[in-house]
């Protein structure tokens, strides 16, 4: 039954989804994008956590696949269409090099590396001002599909299922195990011949084609980058609150933190100009103090408590 | 049939040398008992052997091919399990999955095929439920577990590091019995860490007898627990 709901969720879900741009206007599809760009983002965040390591480097990632994305149309001429697999494809390769180096770290020596990484990406990127544009970034002519709210709006969902797909792989394939037993314990998963690093790699590598590719679409999206917007924390911060608001090493808890926190901050915005990052700082301190394992955490426990009893 | 061996085996860290020259073999189905006092290097030994920690010098290995610096997923590919002492069920899998997991990882199995292998082992050892969360396990159940998820390697080599920790006399009667039923079946080598000796006596063909990182004596426990080395040993002082 509990399967069923899901299913019939889901379905939901998928009909709103799809029917969205024939119904609403300008302001609600914009407010969709957004949750689905940091929807699909929570859930790659949430990808690489599964195996214990915690990414403090997603608008590393996610910024270099913009500027990619960008500067292969501006400087080489790309269609705009072909530069978002492309920046997926430079974010690929540059977390494969770097996974090499960083990989053999371990809790919040990982983190640390990967947040400073994402700053030395902007580092970079500002200061190469001949090729990149500098702090005062690039701008394209127009944007992708000529500015169309609908087609930008079937992109995002396009980078959307992606996320969600390679996620429900993760789930359902041998990474699962793979991961779970990495993140319980390195040595016992050793023992039980988990090539450990290599893993790692196609976890790290998986999540930053995908957020690098989730870059090129924003990008296109809006016709230009700065270093600031691209490479601005909340690409880091916000899709990591949802993630552990709606519960963490799963597909459907950052989906639901991100439903949630979307539409809170949409409306704080309003409200408070500025005030909804308060919001925000004070529901991760709350989920990690009272609830670690998030929404979806109380729901299980809830279920199972049932389940327990009934035995 | 020589399974494993290690020569003049040693780790140092820092200026502590755990283990000290130890020189072994392993046979097909014979049940090793690997005693000392508390700090010998017993489970620092199992450690080496199964790739946990590298040698300081010295040699280990396995079916005659040296694998002193082979890697610790490699070994088990091989087809060297064990079982830890302290025991880490995976949390967020069931029973089952926690056992499919060096089906998948050692043999290279699909999931499917994992799932059936895993639950034969299962079946073997007596566990039944196999869907169950690991949280809901009993102890003697958790120690079942644990071995399973070694068998699931399909080993030739087996290391079981205190599983009879914790259990009461019924327990470990239940547990003596199915380490020897699986022990048979598969003509295992089989290195057992015990500090019970009612255990060692029961379980074990033959004992080594560890002390300061140092292989003092080995030989069937009756004989090893008369000699004047070991003794002294584990009582301390001059004997």
């Amino acid at each position: 039954m509990n399967r069923n709901l899901a299913r019939i969720l889901a379905a939901l879900a998928g009909a709103v989804m799809v029917t969205l741009p024939a119904l609403a206007g300008a302001y609600p599809l914009q407010v969709a994008r957004n949750i689905m760009l940091y929807m699909a983002l929570a859930v790659t965040w949430d990808m690489l956590l599964r195996s214990g390591q915690i990414s403090f480097g997603i608008a590393g990632l996610f910024g270099l696949g913009a500027y990619a994305s960008i500067l292969a149309v501006l400087r080489a001429g790309m269609p705009a269409l072909l530069s978002i697999p492309f920046a997926a494809l430079l974010s690929g390769v540059v977390a494969l090099i770097i996974g090499f180096l960083i990989l053999r770290l371990r809790a919040m020596y990982f983190s640390i590396v990967t947040l400073a990484l994402a700053e030395i990406f902007r580092i970079v990127i500002q200061n190469l001002v001949d090729f990149t544009g500098g702090p005062e970034g690039v701008i394209m002519k127009g944007r992708i599909f000529g500015g169309s709210d609908s087609g930008i709006y079937w992109l995002t969902l396009c980078g959307l299922f992606v996320a969600l797909g390679a996620s429900y792989w993760f789930e359902k394939s041998k990474i699962h195990f793979a991961l779970t037993a990495i993140r319980n314990n390195e040595v016992s998963a050793r023992t039980s011949g988990v090539d450990i690093f290599r893993w790692l790699l196609l976890a790290f590598v998986v999540t930053s084609t995908i957020q690098g590719f989730l870059g090129g679409i924003y990008v296109q999206s809006y016709g230009f980058a700065t270093p600031d917007s691209v490479f601005s924390a909340d690409f880091t911060l916000l899709p990591l609150a949802m993630a552990l608001l709606g519960g963490i090493h799963s597909t459907v808890g950052p989906i639901l933190g991100a439903v949630l926190l979307g539409l809170a901050s949409e409306y704080l915005k309003l409200q408070i100009p500025y005030g909804h990052l308060v919001v925000y700082g004070i529901i991760i301190i709350i989920v990690i103090l009272f609830m670690p394992q998030g929404l979806l955490g109380l729901f299980r426990k809830a279920t199972r408590g049932g389940k327990g009893r009934a035995s | 049939m020589t399974k494993l061996r290690t020569t003049d085996l040693t780790v140092h860290f820092m200026g502590l040398v755990a283990v000290n020259k130890v020189s072994f073999s392993m046979d097909e189905g014979e049940i090793l008992g690997i005693i000392g006092p508390n700090g010998a290097g017993k489970t620092t030994f199992i450690n080496l052997v199964s790739g946990i920690i590298m040698p300081s010098e010295g040699k280990v290995e396995y079916k005659g091919r040296d694998i002193t610096y082979m890697a610790a997923h490699e070994r088990a590919r091989l087809g060297i399990a064990r079982t830890y002492q302290l025991i880490h069920p995976l949390e967020n899998l069931s029973l089952i999955e926690n056992v499919m997991v060096g089906s998948i990882f050692a043999r290279g199995n699909s999931l499917r095929a994992a799932r059936r292998k895993a639950s034969e082992v299962c079946a073997e050892l007596g566990l039944q439920d196999l869907d169950r969360d690991t949280s809901r396990l009993t102890i003697l159940e958790i120690k079942k577990m644990e071995i399973a998820k070694a068998l699931a390697n399909e080993p030739e080599v087996l290391f079981l590091d205190e599983v009879m920790a914790g259990l009461n006399v019924d327990e470990t009667k239940d547990l003596i019995a199915t380490v020897q039923l699986v022990a048979r079946e598969r003509a295992l080598a089989v290195g057992v860490v015990e500090h019970v000796m009612g255990v060692i006596r029961e379980l074990t063909h033959r004992v080594i007898v560890l002390e300061a990182g140092e292989l003092i004596a080995q030989g069937p426990y009756e004989e090893v627990s008369r000699n004047p080395r070991v003794v002294q040993a584990y009582l301390g002082g001059a004997a």
